[in-house]
């Protein structure tokens, strides 16, 4: 596989604050790459600057050799955007949304209407291409973007948190034709805030905290390195914890307390199965890691505004 | 500045969603000028009587014109802009496309001359049919330049306002203190000649007043050569505020 995307020390300061501080990454060809992190983590900040709509503050950043700069044509022209918000023309029906924006590519009217009928079939759009953008549910709206997004048969696509808003239906249709579009060799980088949309569809992540990269894996590698295979909660009066502790320190589990629960995080969870059910506890939860916890781990249980 | 031919891509994407206010924007466009015509031209124009040798309605035709043109281009990059850059966010999916911030400005900057063309070739529809007409072919030719270059100034002049606006009220100020009172500067309905000396100059910088100076030849058909400085004078005008405008926008668009 060869690299698509290189940054080094790629910064993005607005004014005084830092949105992205010196992070550093190589993207391949191919593959789907996550941007996790809460809310002004700077997910979208850096990838602003990959598809060239925000300038560079320091650092490089170059996709296919090419740096990155709001004048690049070049890298906007093969690169697909579905953005965080929903930038529709809602002066304009579904069709002509498609139409008009297979314009600014330069795509020939005969080939752009040919493409827009495989589009409307592909994001199940078909019903709907004559109707105005406020006739259309966010779940539709969201899936126009990803046709708007590949009219111009981009090698590249940047999906800034798509599946924000909507109803597990639509969540999964969209997971679908994403995954439809890496198989096909598309290179796909994603923000998400949902921990199951990045280990239903990354091969790789990077958690961002505070404009900095955390820790970069594929989600599997993340869990096992950070959490291990089990997670115990248990929700337990914290004057309890001390004992409780005690009588599992045998397992080797790291623990955490946070409100009204006491978090085991274990590498093999079943042994310490068997002595919960010794211990009878009530109110107690035995499950897999997931990237949730990784996640909640690296940047903390507490609320971030 | 990165301006290219998809200025023209811009341009179109207003035409497809022109389509549904055509016939509003139209009746506005031909109800407005009548207004004005029948109210100073006819009404007003009985009190005024003869105003070099010809009726009150021939002073008013040529002014009125120009200042629709350039009404018409302001008000389209003033609200219109607006409300695609804020509420529709319109400029943020363009600027993700090859079509840069510069295009995406100057496209609808074309789009509120055109509307301005509109909106004067309506309004001499309706002078001519109340008798007033210009002197001759070329001199229609000449007009239509004109109010193209006056398209482009007023609307790169809105989009120095639209650039810093940070709502709809701040409009306001722009339209109800300068737009508005540039009219009575500039001799849209009353000849400049009994101003003091220092309003006069002040008239002179402004730029409606060159435009209307223009039109009023083309159809009194006296030419004079100061026509020329008029001309020029609109032209500077216009590469500095749209150079500005331009820029500007591009600041607030790309952060």
């Amino acid at each position: 596989m060869n690299t698509i995307i290189i940054a080094k020390n790629l910064t993005k300061r607005f004014g005084k604050l830092i949105a992205v501080d010196g992070i550093s990454f190589e993207i391949q060809k191919g593959e789907c790459f996550g941007f996790l992190g809460p809310n002004g983590a700077g997910k979208t900040s850096t990838v602003r600057m990959i598809h060239c709509v925000s300038p560079v503050t320091a650092g490089t950043l170059t996709v296919n050799g090419l740096p990155c700069s709001i004048d690049n044509r070049t890298i906007k022209q093969t690169t697909g955007v579905i953005p965080q918000e929903i930038t529709l023309d809602i002066d304009l029906t579904v069709r002509e949304n498609l139409m008009v924006f297979s314009r600014f590519f330069d795509i020939p009217r005969r080939e752009a209407k040919k493409r827009i009928e495989e589009l409307l079939k592909f994001v199940e759009l078909e019903a709907k291409r004559d109707s105005k953008i406020d006739q259309l549910s966010t779940g539709m709206k969201r899936r126009l973007l990803i046709a708007r997004s590949l009219i111009n048969q981009p090698k590249l696509i940047i999906a800034d948190e798509p599946t924000t808003g909507l109803d597990p239906q639509a969540r999964h249709l969209i997971w679908q034709r994403l995954r439809q579009l890496k198989a096909h060799g598309v290179t796909i980088i994603l923000t998400t805030q949902y921990m199951e949309e990045a280990q239903q569809l990354c091969d790789r992540i990077v958690v961002m905290y505070q404009g900095k990269i955390l820790k970069e894996g594929t989600p599997r590698t993340l869990i096992e390195e950070e959490i291990g295979k089990d997670v115990v909660e248990i929700r337990i009066a914290q004057d309890q914890d001390e004992k409780l502790i005690g009588s599992l320190s045998e397992f080797s589990c790291g623990h955490e307390r946070v409100g009204d629960t006491l978090f085991f995080y274990c590498r093999d969870g079943h042994d310490i199965r068997k002595k919960l059910v010794e211990l009878d506890l009530p109110n107690t939860v035995h499950r897999p890691a997931t990237l949730e916890d990784v996640f909640l781990k690296l940047t903390g249980r507490s609320l971030i505004e | 500045m990165n301006l290219s031919y998809r200025i023209y891509h811009v341009f179109v994407r207003n035409l497809v969603s022109y389509k549904r206010f055509v016939v509003p924007t139209f009746i506005a466009s031909l109800v407005q000028p009548l207004f004005y015509l029948i109210t100073f031209g006819i009404g007003m124009g009985a009190y005024v009587g003869l105003f070099g040798g010809k009726p009150y309605l021939y002073f008013l035709v040529p002014g009125v014109l120009m200042s629709a043109v350039g009404l018409t281009a302001s008000y389209e990059c003033l609200f219109g802009t607006f409300v695609k850059m804020i509420h529709e966010k319109l400029y943020d999916s363009l600027i993700a496309t090859p079509v840069s911030a510069e295009d995406a400005v100057a496209g609808d900057i074309a789009w509120g001359v055109f509307r301005g063309l509109i909106s004067g070739t309506l309004m001499m529809v309706v002078a001519m049919a109340m008798g007033v007409f210009p002197v001759s072919l070329p001199a229609v030719l000449l007009l239509f330049v004109c109010m193209i270059f006056v398209g482009v100034l007023f609307g790169s002049l809105a989009m120095i306002v639209t650039s810093l606006a940070p709502n709809f009220d701040f409009f306001n100020y722009y339209t109800e203190l300068v737009l508005t009172p540039m009219l009575f500067f500039s001799g849209v309905f009353f000849p400049l000649d009994n101003f003091p000396a220092w309003m006069k100059t002040f008239s002179k910088f402004l730029p409606l007043t060159p435009a209307v100076s223009i039109s009023r030849a083309v159809f009194s058909g006296v030419y004079s050569t100061s026509l020329i400085t008029d001309f020029l004078f609109i032209v500077v005008l216009e590469v500095i505020a749209f150079t500005i405008g331009v820029k500007l926008m591009k600041r607030r668009l790309i952060k």
